[in-house]
């Protein structure tokens, strides 16, 4: 009640933001919605395409690739520990689930790297964009998720496309603002060796600036997916499929033994993940001493 | 090869101004005061010969790591020119467009850092191959060309290292390699030994002139110590404060020095190996000579500080003999009496003969084996003088010290 009487005291100043919003999601709506359906037909085909694969792939022959690809990148300890987690995923009967969520968190992060990696090359090279970008990159990264749910539902209708978009949205930054950084950091006098011998602009990029960055990269790429695995959850709200949906279902009927196995099974999925993509960055980072 | 001529570089934001300032003849400070530039750079020209060993000497902030970066336009020149000759003849460095500024720098405008700039996530053999590779020579041939070069420069069998597995010294190796397969005529060197240790460099610089001797590449070699500029340059720029304040030949610079900057360096340098014997001599004619007698065809010669022993000269300059303790000396080139075992004491039955063109580490090395005035001759073998003691020690301090006593110095 007391909280109602102080508000009162702005009632003459007042303004309707609440309104105006939901005007412009309207009017966004009415007149664009086509234009982010069309959005979602190339997210739709790469989401499909790879579900498609994994969805395929025998379960005994896709822990053989990620456990011999991890053993090779980071040591058998993480080789074995991915057999291990795969095989115990498949052991609790989510392995159909758990390659759709892989799929949409592939997809989630091939669309980020497509957008994210010119942005941040972009940022690197200008102070200017830099500036421009950042504030996008704070409220994309600290609007809770569950606000720009609506919108998201309200353009690009439910499902897991829609899932995979509120996913790339959240964890797009951290891999814009780390490719920036990498790049910042390369030594200046590496840079003008590579021009006084004649460089390119584009072979310094290439042949300089992104090698000497990668490890930083990886590091957002590192992050990306683990905001990434983050949002299976929230993304199951809005209908899409995968790991989320056990766990959301077990939330709203109270079964805790279904929302556990679910929860249980993201996590592991993100520690492969992430120890995986971890040994990609050291390797460069080894390499470079 | 390369001539450039009245180069000026400005930092800051009204580099036009200064320059017309400074054309009016205003100080540095005042430029600075009025405008807020900086002149980096003020007025450079100079010319080199192909093949010609040039060093540019300063102290850090005298604006030499700024023209150098002008030569190749890691830093654009605000006016001057920068002519560099070519197959298609002489082109502008700093009017070229940016496909012909890359492609100069690719062929012609090889460069070596302080800090190597070496690429750290390639092998050894795919830096040296880097300029080979912006060239877009092919794979093959740059690998071919980069072992080469790596032998040339004393890594071989280092190729599929990684530089941070190397050494600095070493990896500066790896950095001459890079600037030497790229092929071009000119070197650019930018303090390529300072960051490293002094037994090291020493090797470093033995090794760039052993190179230099094979190559024959026209060098542009930045240092801020002296005695490598001595050791190193057919010929010194001296600059401070962005402008050449000497240029001149090795000796030149330390028998000579023009302003009392270039003085104050030359004071802490070692000049024995730039002195010559032939200026260290004193001839015949100077007053610390006396001659004692005249004979048919010749004279007979003595060194004051050595009145005891005499010089038999020939009217045509040939030294017929040497006499000390009553007894002829034998007449020994110089080469010949350091092959040998050093002496228990010093020979007085032998004299040194040296060529004018060695050096005062040569007198140093033939008085400590001889102890009788070192003969110093022409390409004839005629007498230019005589060097004792007293010239050796004349020479050291003369020709280093200009603090007190500027006679000498600036003659």
């Amino acid at each position: 009640m007391n909280a109602l009487l102080t508000d009162a005291v702005f009632d003459p100043i007042r303004i309707p933001l609440d309104d105006w919003f939901n005007d412009f999601i309207n009017w966004l709506t009415f007149n664009y919605r086509p234009t982010f359906q069309a959005m979602k037909v190339p997210v739709e085909a790469l989401l499909d395409g790879v579900s498609a694969v994994l969805l395929w792939l025998p379960p005994i022959a896709f822990i053989a690739l990620v456990a011999i690809m991890a053993w090779r990148v980071a040591g058998w300890r993480i080789g074995a520990l991915a057999a291990v987690s795969f095989t115990l995923i498949g052991m609790v009967g989510l392995w159909d689930l758990t390659m759709v969520t892989l799929s949409m968190v592939a997809a989630s992060v091939v669309v980020c790297l497509i957008i994210g990696l010119p942005l941040g090359i972009l940022a690197a090279r200008s102070d200017r964009f830099q500036g421009g970008l950042r504030p996008v990159l704070d409220v994309m990264q600290t609007t809770p998720a569950f606000v720009y749910l609506v919108p998201v539902v309200m353009l690009f209708s439910i499902g897991t496309v829609a899932g995979v978009i509120a996913t790339i949205i959240f964890a797009l930054p951290p891999l814009i603002r780390l490719t920036d950084l990498g790049i910042r950091q390369v030594p200046e006098d590496v840079i003008e060796a590579a021009e006084a011998f004649g460089s390119s602009e584009r072979e310094v990029l290439f042949k300089v600036r992104l090698p000497l960055a990668l490890p930083t990269i990886m590091a957002g790429v590192n992050q990306t997916i683990m905001l990434a695995l983050s949002m299976v959850v929230i993304a199951a709200l809005i209908g899409a499929g995968g790991l989320g949906r056990p766990v959301v279902e077990g939330l709203n009927a109270l079964r805790i033994g279904q929302a556990g196995i679910g929860g249980l099974a993201i996590v592991l999925l993100a520690i492969v993940l992430d120890r995986l993509t971890q040994a990609f960055g050291e390797g460069g980072a080894a390499k470079r001493g | 090869m390369i001539r450039v001529e009245s180069l000026h570089k400005v930092f800051g934001p009204k580099p036009d101004e200064a320059l017309r300032l400074l054309a009016e003849g205003r100080t540095k400070d005042e430029i600075r005061e009025a405008t807020g530039d900086v002149i980096g750079v003020q007025d450079v020209s100079f010319e080199l010969k192909p093949g010609e060993f040039f060093v540019i000497m300063g102290l850090s902030g005298s604006g030499k790591s700024t023209l150098l970066r002008c030569i190749n336009r890691l830093i654009a020149p605000t006016s001057g020119r920068v002519w560099l000759q070519t197959d298609d003849g002489e082109i502008d460095v700093a009017q070229a467009g940016p496909s012909e500024l890359r492609r100069l720098r690719q062929e012609h405008l090889a460069m070596v850092f302080q800090r190597f700039g070496l690429l750290p996530h390639r092998t050894v053999r795919d830096n040296v191959a880097y300029g080979l590779e912006v060239q877009r020579v092919g794979h093959a041939e740059r690998v071919r060309r980069a072992d080469e070069t790596l032998e040339m420069v004393g890594l071989g069998g280092w190729g599929d290292a990684l530089p941070s597995a190397l050494s600095g010294g070493m990896q500066q190796r790896v950095g001459l390699a890079r600037a030497l397969a790229a092929g071009g005529k000119v070197l650019l060197m930018d303090e390529p030994f300072s960051a490293l240790d002094p037994l090291i460099k020493m090797q470093m610089q033995e090794e760039m002139i052993r190179l230099q001797r094979q190559l024959g590449r026209t060098i542009i070699f930045i240092t801020h110590d002296l005695d490598e500029a001595l050791r190193l340059g057919d010929r010194i720029a001296i600059m401070d404060d962005g402008r050449f304040v000497q240029v001149g030949v090795p000796e030149t610079i330390v028998t000579e020095p023009r302003t009392p900057y270039v003085a104050d360096f030359v004071a802490h340098a070692d000049p024995t190996g730039v002195i010559t014997a032939g200026t260290v001599a004193v001839p015949p004619e100077h007053p610390r000579v006396d001659e004692l007698r005249r004979e048919p065809g010749s004279r007979v010669l003595s060194h004051r500080t050595q009145a005891e022993v005499e010089i038999e000269v020939a009217d045509d300059g040939r030294v017929l003999g040497m006499r000390a303790d009553g007894a002829g000396a034998e007449l020994v080139p110089i080469d010949t009496l350091l092959a040998e075992e050093a002496p228990t004491s010093r020979y007085r039955d032998r004299a040194a003969v040296v060529h004018a063109d060695r050096t005062l580490r040569t007198l140093l090395a033939a008085r400590n084996v001889c102890n009788l005035p070192v003969l110093v001759v022409d390409d004839e073998e005629r007498l230019i003088g005589l060097v004792t003691e007293r010239e050796i020690i004349h020479a050291i301090i003369e020709k280093r010290g200009h603090n007190g006593d500027t006679n000498g110095v600036t003659a």
